[in-house]
């Protein structure tokens, strides 16, 4: 895992040294917009009444089949009316980490998309787990079906990273980025093969039309997921001068070949498409009410977590 | 204004330049670069790379200029002023212009020889480059400075013409190798008749020299010396002259010896020498006094060592009055005047002279006291305190540890070193004369004997006391000097002659006088060099010179040889006006390489 400041880890880090690492993520929870699981859970959603719990949050005029237990007798001696009490819900959030392992994380080279895409997918399920979430870490790759994790709870025990943790990272360090991946229709088999509701965090560089992205989104927006978008973006996709001046473009996933050479005009007419697609993506998002986040690979996840993220929202203190 | 590099080596370094053209082309090659998707790129307009053409941009131009300045840098360039630039080219010509160059063989004399090659060389010299010329006689003179004048240098070798005297070819050597050393880069070339081996320098220093020996005949006979036996005091009869005659060559010659005085024939002798032989002449029976004239009747190769001249003094009697107290030193001059034909010696005690001082004879011989006298004088043992002869003192066990061999007062006297005085007075060096003979005693040496001249007369004091054995063999050094110096103070006022060998530097008793031609004359006392053999006048005096010299009239050589110089000066390294500049050049490169990085900042990526 990558800290704060540092270049580069390894996600197969031995438990001692995955304490020392994920520790400055303690304190953080994860916080989706829209997520909310159908089993009890810890996790407390004001603003959704529902007839049992703990804490008392809003009365509700009675109606047939309301458990009777819940009137509120008191408000019937005043008021001459039939009110029953609604508690806060209280629900665990299956947080779903879709990590995109297609070949298109494999370039540039040098900037380790997907490195930095299992390093982000380790803290956030760390943070999901020490939230007292539950957390299903999902591989879509290319070509092959998509390698998933049971649901991992209770990442954190007397201190140090329970067994959840360690097999998670274990299962991340296989990942592997190769074939070619269809990101919307990988997100919307998701939702069919998982379709009661959780959190969403999709981790994948989005090279890939907005379109075809939406669909996926829109699917797991209709099972009930809470989506989050989060773009890693190699250095040398933003800046394409530092890989090459020219030469002849290579599609990784689909083999087609594109010869180009970087001259001034031909990279502004690259930022300005980069920076249209980028818009599109923030769009769908809008339109999906998905959260979306964009990294660099030249910035540090630690500095991505507490930054970008808190910044919008997706974690916070607890 | 030139401009150079140190290190050569440095152009390796332009080798980079191809690399960088490689690295270039290597760039511009079909690359394939993998990238996450096309789907943005399609979009952008494709461009292939014409990869086989080279089109140099800034950055490459800018790199390019950076390493040659590097490469530039590295070659250690330096600027050189012109004003400390050494000439083109520089000669040092020195000339042999000794008596054996006037050798006359094939048709031309030795220097017409040496003069032709040396012009050959002044021909081929460049235009600008300098010349000197050196001689070498008796010594070495620059007769012309470094001149880039070529004409100058012509005309001056033209004028040039060969001395009689002998050769000091080394010094002239010394001169040139001394301009060499001065002036890195000069040539020396010499022309002479001398075998390298007898140049007189050090064959390590003769390797910077092209060493040109011209001549090979050796038929030469010469008159390799003139002596004149004049008995003191006696005829003119009693003469003798002695000439040695040599015959130089490897083969029999005849020749006919011709003397005669004043050009008056006196005789002639045939002679036939054997191969390298030498023979005497004893000429008898002079008629007169005078200049003899000897001459060689020969057709050889070299003339000027076929003549020689001698001086026959006129006979002066003795005709002494002596004045001494002393009967034994009176009995011993009666007796040499007794000896000596037409001799006639007067003596007298110290009383009788200051009674009535006598006069009229050729010179007087004052014995123990120092009057003032109206001729030529000879105080002996001169009292302390005496005006004419001054001085102090007594030294005892006294012996001659030095004389002037040129003085006529003792010239010709070879047994002084063995004479031992008793007891002798300490002279002093008047002013008017000066010390011919020195004593030395355990407490310093001091004048024994002092001529010279005193209101037009001659004086001499000598400081040993004359005995009874004055005249006996045991005082005969003693009595040798005294006669000698009597001699020189009887006589004749004639003609003062002056004989001397050619080159070689002798004391002339003359007032300073302007150089005659042929001779030098310099210093103070007056030393005269003759440059010619003959018969010169300075001033009132005759000089005789004559060649005799065995080197210049053994003429014989191997025939014309050349070593031409094995090791250069080396080349000027004077680098007092260079100023190397290879620092602005890695400044420049420091620039270009900002400027270098600028352009890669700003350049349109392709």
């Amino acid at each position: 895992m990558r800290l704060p400041g540092a270049r580069a880890a390894s996600p197969t880090l031995p438990e001692a040294s995955l304490a020392t690492t994920l520790a400055s993520f303690r304190g953080l929870v994860l916080r989706v917009r829209g997520a909310m699981g159908d089993r009890l859970g810890e996790r407390r959603f004001p603003g959704r009444p529902q007839p049992a719990g703990i804490e008392l949050e809003a009365y509700a005029a009675y109606a047939p089949g309301d458990d009777l237990r819940h009137l509120d007798w008191n408000a019937v001696g005043r008021l001459d009316a039939l009110l029953v009490r609604r508690f806060t819900a209280e629900r665990e959030v299956l947080v779903h980490l879709l990590v995109d392992c297609s070949a298109s994380m494999a370039v540039p080279a040098r900037d380790g998309k997907l490195v930095a895409a299992r390093e982000l997918a380790m803290a956030l399920a760390f943070v999901a787990l020490a939230g007292s979430d539950a957390v299903r870490v999902t591989l879509l790759g290319g070509d092959v079906p998509a390698r998933e994790t049971p649901v991992h709870r209770h990442g954190w025990r007397q201190g140090q990273p329970g067994s959840s943790v360690v097999r998670l990272a274990e299962f991340l360090a296989t990942a592997e980025a190769r074939g070619t991946l269809a990101l919307g229709a990988a997100l919307e088999d998701h939702a069919r093969r998982h379709p009661r509701p959780g959190a969403a965090l999709v981790i994948s560089d989005f090279m890939t039309d907005p379109a075809e992205l939406e669909r996926g989104v829109l699917a797991l927006r209709a099972r009930g997921y809470g989506v989050v978008l989060l773009h890693v973006i190699g250095a040398g996709e933003l800046e394409p001068a530092r890989e090459f001046r020219h030469g002849v473009l290579r599609d990784v996933e689909s083999g087609a070949t594109h010869p180009i050479a970087l001259t001034r005009a031909a990279l502004e007419r690259y930022a300005a498409l980069l920076a249209g697609h980028l818009a599109a993506l923030e769009a769908l998002a809008t339109r999906a009410e998905a959260t979306y986040a964009r990294m660099s690979t030249a910035s540090t996840v630690g500095g991505f977590v507490t930054g970008e993220l808190a910044r919008a929202g997706v974690v916070r203190r607890r | 204004m030139t401009v150079g590099i140190l290190n050569p080596a440095g152009a390796l370094g332009l080798a980079a330049v191809a690399v960088l053209v490689a690295l270039y082309l290597y760039d511009r090659r079909r690359r394939v670069i993998p990238v996450a998707t096309l789907f943005l790129w399609k979009q952008v307009p494709a461009r292939p790379l014409d990869r086989r053409r080279f089109r140099p941009d800034a950055l490459f131009l800018a790199q390019l200029l950076l390493l040659l300045a590097l490469v530039a840098g590295s070659l250690r360039p330096y600027v050189e002023r012109a004003a400390a630039r050494a000439p083109a080219g520089r000669l040092v010509l020195v000339l042999d212009v000794s008596a054996s160059m006037q050798v006359r063989e094939a048709g031309e004399t030795r220097f017409d020889a040496a003069r032709r090659r040396a012009r050959a060389l002044v021909d081929a010299l460049p235009p600008g480059d300098e010349a000197m010329l050196v001689t070498a006689a008796d010594r070495a003179h620059v007769v012309l400075g470094w001149t880039a004048d070529r004409d100058a240098v012509l005309d001056r070798l033209t004028a040039l013409a060969p001395l009689d005297t002998p050769t000091r070819l080394g010094a002239a050597l010394e001169v040139a190798l001394g301009e060499a050393r001065a002036r890195p880069g000069t040539r020396i070339a010499a022309f002479t008749d001398l075998p390298r081996d007898a140049s007189g320098v050090p064959a390590d220093a003769l390797a910077a020299v092209d060493y040109v020996q011209i001549g090979r005949t050796d038929d030469n006979l010469a008159i390799a010396g003139v002596v004149v036996d004049h008995p003191p005091f006696g005829p003119l009869a009693d003469v003798t002259v002695t000439v040695l005659v040599k015959n130089y060559g490897h083969a029999a010659r005849s020749a006919v010896l011709e003397a005669s005085i004043e050009g008056e024939p006196w005789m002639r002798r045939p002679l036939v020498l054997g191969a390298r032989a030498s023979e005497p002449v004893l000429l008898t029976g002079p008629r007169r006094a005078g200049v003899v004239t000897v001459r060689l009747v020969v057709d050889d190769a070299l003339a000027v060592d076929n003549r020689a001249l001698a001086w026959i003094a006129p006979a002066d009697p003795l005709d002494l009055l002596v004045v001494t107290d002393s009967r034994e030193v009176g009995t011993a001059f009666e007796r040499i005047g007794h000896a000596v034909t037409g001799g006639h010696v007067e003596v007298v005690n110290r009383a009788r002279y200051e009674e009535e001082p006598l006069a009229g004879r050729r010179a007087a011989v004052f014995d123990g006291f120092a009057p003032p006298s109206a001729m030529n004088a000879l105080y002996v043992a001169p009292p302390s305190g005496s005006r004419i002869c001054p001085g102090g003192g007594v030294a005892d066990e006294a012996s001659v540890v030095d004389w002037e061999v040129e003085h006529p007062a003792v010239s010709g006297l070879e047994g002084l070193q063995g004479l031992g005085l008793a007891r002798v007075r300490r002279l002093g060096t008047p002013a008017w004369g000066a010390s011919v003979v020195r004593a030395a005693a355990r407490d310093g040496d001091f004048p024994l004997l002092v001529v010279g001249e005193v209101d037009g007369r001659r004086v001499a004091c000598l400081g040993a006391t004359l005995g009874p054995s004055l005249a006996s063999s045991d005082g005969l050094p003693l009595l040798l000097l005294t006669l000698g110096t009597l001699r020189w103070l009887s006589e004749h006022d004639g003609a003062r002659v002056l004989a001397v060998e050619t080159g070689v530097p002798s004391a002339a008793d003359v007032a300073a006088v302007a150089p005659a031609p042929g001779l030098r004359v310099a210093g103070d006392p007056p030393v005269v060099v003759a440059e010619r053999a003959g018969l010169h006048r300075l001033a009132d005096a005759i000089v005789l010179a004559n060649l005799f010299d065995d080197r210049e009239s053994d003429v014989g050589r191997e025939g014309d040889r050349v070593w031409p110089a094995s090791a250069r000066p080396p080349v000027p390294s004077d680098t007092s006006g260079r100023r190397e500049v290879d620092w602005w050049l890695y400044l420049a490169a420091a620039a270009l390489l900002a400027l270098e990085w600028l352009v890669w900042l700003r350049q349109e990526p392709v």
